[in-house]
């Protein structure tokens, strides 16, 4: 059947893949990776130079970063098979360190110091560190079921968090001998590492927006000056700085240095002597710090999933009407949009963990920053509208729980900033590849010819009715045909999306924001659908228990998403004026320049 | 150049010519003496009474079209002429009924012609006065003319047109106009920086500076943008007084002088504007937003192609002295770089040090006048 299908131009696959069509008998559930590409196997993790038992490398070899493809529609089909990175005896040592901090964590008597202790127990504040120094070369599908667990304690686990990607960040970037000096101290649990990267917003046309800096003195060590936001007192803080004006160093402040004084969130650096991060490149530097990303967006769905177990506890043991509360339709609904929003996170973060651990040099910046922002954008309507069941009968818990979710939401940045990532750096991809595209786009009078062709090839996505020609449903269970379908059409409009994008703004495109943070949020749930797509469909094929509910959740959410990434790319290309954005940005300025609604009253006369 | 004086005076004659011709042919059979010229105090309580005084003297309302127009040409010396009672006193004047039509022949034909043109110029005045008429005028007018009158026809385009007007002005004033000439100033520098809404407008007395001649008071404005650019000035190169200009506020004329300096340079921006091949993007570092480094180039709004607009101040007197005062005060007021650099004061004409001259009509004033004027 496959062989006779109609093999039509798609200006973006390969024609090997094609040639490789040809030869396909079976579609479903075909595993390609490993007769295409050869694993690595048996090879040494050499972060280190030491010949000890140390954990195997086992990751397959480099890929094309994969959402930052979607933005030009090119969807690595290899990645719905959902990724499966630990071997039985790993998930074996995982399952038995889970329990034993479960115990501890999800009993409400315990106290902070003895969680710490059980932490310190089960090696957590050296997880990341090798096994050959006494840690536990913790990869980052590990440090998600840890930190899941970890996050019922909402101070410890940002805490964790902190540390975990402080420790990548030392490990990488201090030479041998400054790593093994305080590695001991760092591992002990008793100082643990906080991120200071975030500054307050610049209060003056003259001050720079990023303004911490770094400067050798006369003796050689490097001294911090400047201020941050990170209300952690005690511990190694490792401070981000500008360094000669524009460059950007990370540099670690010891614990009880001089010149630290902290004023309720914030805390100053007056000349601090600091180990600087010589190693790290910006590039591994923000590949590293990027983490924090992702967990955040687990300590935000434990929030939620926080919230959903307050609020059935609430509603089961309540009645109305002389029948059980928990009848209520309504209830159930809310309850069960929150679970789809929770499962499509859930899926998404271990989704993007499998590609961080399972392919060598992994560029998934994109993936991370989307987790977060789903989960910050999702995560906080869906608790206002879980709290609003019990809101009057538990208002201190539901303050709290809503507080604490604000934090994460905008813990380390704002969802604005995330959005405006996402965007640029999808945008900066597809520019690459479509970079003659465009510029022919944007002088039609110079290439008639070409501008002839595109109009005939663009004119089943002007009808908003893409050819779908990247037959996903081939790599899902066979039932998930439909919303297969759903996401691919989802994934042929990123294309057209960036190229009405660039060819209406040019390079100017970097500051037309509300147009590109919807560009984030469409890509953003197409990530989303991918991984809630091939995760039902892996437990659909395996049988885990419950599959046939995630079958349903995941065609559910797709079905659901889908109108939103339809409605936000049809916006995109509808333009400022019929999406409404112009008059909303003037109405904005009116208001932030008079301080108040502008409108008169509407008892207001003109004449009697 | 004869012609055009000819002509400028006929249309300045006109109007006032025909109105006066009118009260002229009528005085010759009413032959009453004008009440108005006769009254002590001119406000609107005398004004009222007036027509009181017309009103109860003849029932029958003989030569009521002569005193309307009389009344209507006296109304600025009264000060009345905003005032919708008072439009609304003369409208009264007209008798009811009596030229209402009662066939569709008068109502064709223009009952009453003079009356209702009357009522017309009546209305008309107060359009150029923009005072709105209200809904009880209109009962008014049906009552004396019906509603096949003239004025009902004017009174009901005045009602469509000039509450659409009234408000169209992005730059909000009080009803009422104060008086006080400082509060003018405030009000036309507050509108002028409107462009930055953060700037702050202060008024300062030249009493503070112990040096000054004039004693008078200035209104100054300064943003925090500002502040920045002129503490940025180079030292080497002089500040600018520039002045005076005008600005209206209705018909009341305010004159403001500017501070200015040098202008950074233009951005210089020779990407492809249609290259997108390498658009900026982000690094991923979370948290880490902006840049370390801020821009040398012209980018706000007070930098404008003739230099950068430092500080904008009206004062009392205009003066050259005055002027010097408020460089003194800027420097006290957190401009402590004016110490150093210097100001040249490169006025159009030099200003007289009178403090304030008469008020004159607007299209008088010339450059060289340095009045803020108060009416």
């Amino acid at each position: 059947m496959n062989i006779a299908r109609q093999i039509c131009v798609a200006h973006h696959s390969s024609v090997g893949r094609l040639l490789h069509r040809k030869f396909r008998i079976s579609s479903v559930k075909y595993d390609s990776t490993q007769t295409s590409q050869p694993q690595v196997q048996e090879e040494k993790f050499d972060f280190e130079d030491l010949n000890v038992v140390e954990r195997i490398e086992r990751r397959k070899p480099k890929i094309q970063p994969f959402m930052k493809d979607v933005f030009v529609s090119i969807f690595n089909r290899e990645l719905l098979a959902y990724p499966e990175i630990l071997n039985k005896d790993e998930m074996q040592a995982l399952d038995m360190r889970v329990e034993a901090l479960d115990r501890v964590f999800s009993n409400p008597q315990k106290t902070p110091e003895e969680r710490r202790k059980a932490l310190i127990a089960a090696k957590m504040f050296a997880a990341p560190v090798s096994i050959t120094r006494n840690g536990l070369a913790m990869n980052c599908t590990e440090s998600l079921r840890y930190l899941e667990v970890i996050a019922s304690d909402f101070e410890l686990g940002q805490e964790i968090s902190d540390h975990w990607v402080g420790l990548d960040a030392l490990s990488v970037g201090l030479t041998q001998e400054q790593y093994n000096g305080i590695i001991d101290d760092l591992t002990s649990g008793n100082n643990t590492i906080a991120l200071c990267i975030k500054e307050k917003v610049a209060e003056r046309i003259s001050q720079a927006d990023f303004r911490t800096t770094a400067e050798l003195d006369g003796q050689g060590v490097w001294r911090v000056t400047g201020e941050k936001i990170c209300d952690r007192k005690d511990g190694y803080k490792l401070v981000l700085c500008a360094v000669d004006g524009s460059k950007i160093k990370a540099l670690l402040v010891h614990p009880n240095s001089s010149g630290v004084t902290i004023e309720g969130p914030f805390t100053t650096f007056m000349k601090t002597p600091a180990t600087p991060i010589e190693l790290a490149s910006d590039n591994q530097l923000a590949q590293i710090l990027s983490l924090s990303r992702l967990h955040a967006a687990v300590l935000c769905r434990s929030r939620l999933k926080r919230a959903i177990h307050s609020v059935v506890e609430y509603v089961r043991p309540r009645a109305f009407a002389g029948k059980p509360l928990s009848e209520l339709s309504s209830i159930r609904a809310i309850i069960g949009e929150a679970l789809l929003d929770i499962y499509a996170c859930e899926s998404a973060e271990y989704f993007t963990a499998g590609l961080l651990d399972g392919y060598m040099e992994p560029d998934i910046e994109l993936e991370i920053a989307m987790c977060r922002n789903f989960m910050a954008k999702h995560g906080l309507s869906k608790m206002m509208q879980l709290l609003a069941i019990p809101a009057l009968d538990k208002e201190e818990e539901c303050k709290h729980l809503l507080d604490d979710m604000r934090h994460l939401a905008t813990r380390g940045e704002s969802l604005d900033s995330i959005n405006s990532f996402i965007a640029l750096n999808g945008i900066h991809h597809a520019g690459k590849l479509m970079a003659d595209e465009i510029k022919k786009i944007r002088n039609p009078l110079m290439n008639p010819s070409f501008i002839f062709k595109k109009v005939m090839a663009n004119r089943k996505q002007e009808k908003d009715d893409p050819k779908l020609d990247l037959y996903l449903a081939e790599h899902l269970h066979p039932s998930l045909k439909q919303p297969s379908e759903q996401l691919e059409y989802c994934v042929l409009r990123m294309r057209y999306a960036c190229e009405t994008l660039m060819s209406r703004h040019g390079v100017e495109v970097a500051t037309a924001y509300t147009e590109l943070s919807r560009l984030a949020e469409a890509a953003t749930e197409i990530l989303m659908m991918t991984a809630v797509l091939s995760r039902a469909s892996r437990s659909y094929c395996i049988g885990v228990r419950n599959a046939e509910m995630e079958m349903k959740l995941a065609a559910c959410f797709v079905e659901k998403t889908k109108n939103r990434v339809k409605k936000l790319i049809l916006d995109i290309d509808d333009g400022e004026f019929l999406n409404l954005d112009h008059f909303k940005v003037q109405f904005g300025k009116k208001v932030l320049d008079t301080n108040s609604l502008v409108v008169e009253r509407p008892t207001a006369r003109v004449f009697w | 150049m004869m012609a055009t004086k000819i002509l400028w005076n006929i249309m300045k004659t006109k109007s006032s010519n025909i109105m006066f011709k009118r009260w002229e042919s009528s005085e010759k059979r009413v032959a009453m003496h004008d009440p108005f010229v006769t009254q002590p105090k001119k406000n609107k309580k005398t004004y009222l009474e007036v027509i009181k005084m017309f009103e109860d003297q003849d029932n029958r309302r003989r030569g009521h079209v002569e005193f309307v127009y009389a009344a209507l040409a006296k109304m600025k010396e009264f000060g009345v002429q905003k005032d919708l009672e008072v439009y609304k006193a003369l409208v009264d004047v007209f008798p009811k009924g009596k030229f209402i039509p009662q066939n569709i022949f008068q109502a064709e034909f223009m009952h009453y012609p003079k009356q209702q043109q009357c009522a017309v110029d009546l209305l008309e005045q107060m359009e150029d006065n923009k005072v709105i008429p209200d809904t009880e005028m209109e009962q008014m007018l049906l009552n004396i003319f019906g509603n096949r009158g003239i004025p009902l026809r004017k009174y009901w385009r005045m009602m469509y047109w000039m509450p659409k007007f009234k408000n169209l002005s992005p730059w909000y004033l009080p009803d009422e106009m104060p008086s006080d000439t400082m509060m003018l100033a405030k009000l036309a520098i507050e509108r002028i920086t409107s462009v930055d809404p953060d700037t702050k407008v202060n008024v300062w007395q030249t009493e503070e500076i112990e040096v000054s001649l004039d004693k008078t008071w200035i209104v100054s404005a300064q943003s925090e943008a500002q502040k920045i650019l002129l503490s940025e000035q180079p030292i080497d190169e002089p500040l600018v007084v520039r002045g005076p200009y005008d600005v209206y506020l209705r018909d009341q004329i305010v004159t403001y002088f500017l501070l200015l300096g040098k202008t950074r340079a233009d951005p210089k921006d020779d990407r492809d504007p249609d290259d997108v091949s390498d658009i900026e993007k982000p690094p991923g570092i979370p948290g880490y937003i902006g840049s370390t480094k801020l821009p040398a180039v012209k980018c706000t709004v007070h930098e404008q192609d003739d230099g950068t607009i430092v500080s904008v101040c009206a004062t009392g007197t205009s003066s050259r002295d005055s002027l010097l005062s408020w460089i003194r005060l800027l420097e006290k007021y957190g401009n402590p770089i004016l110490s150093t650099v210097p100001v040249i004061f490169t006025l159009t004409a030099p200003p007289n040090d009178l403090s304030i001259q008469e008020t004159q009509p607007v299209a008088q004033d010339d450059a060289s006048e340095k009045t803020k004027s108060n009416e």
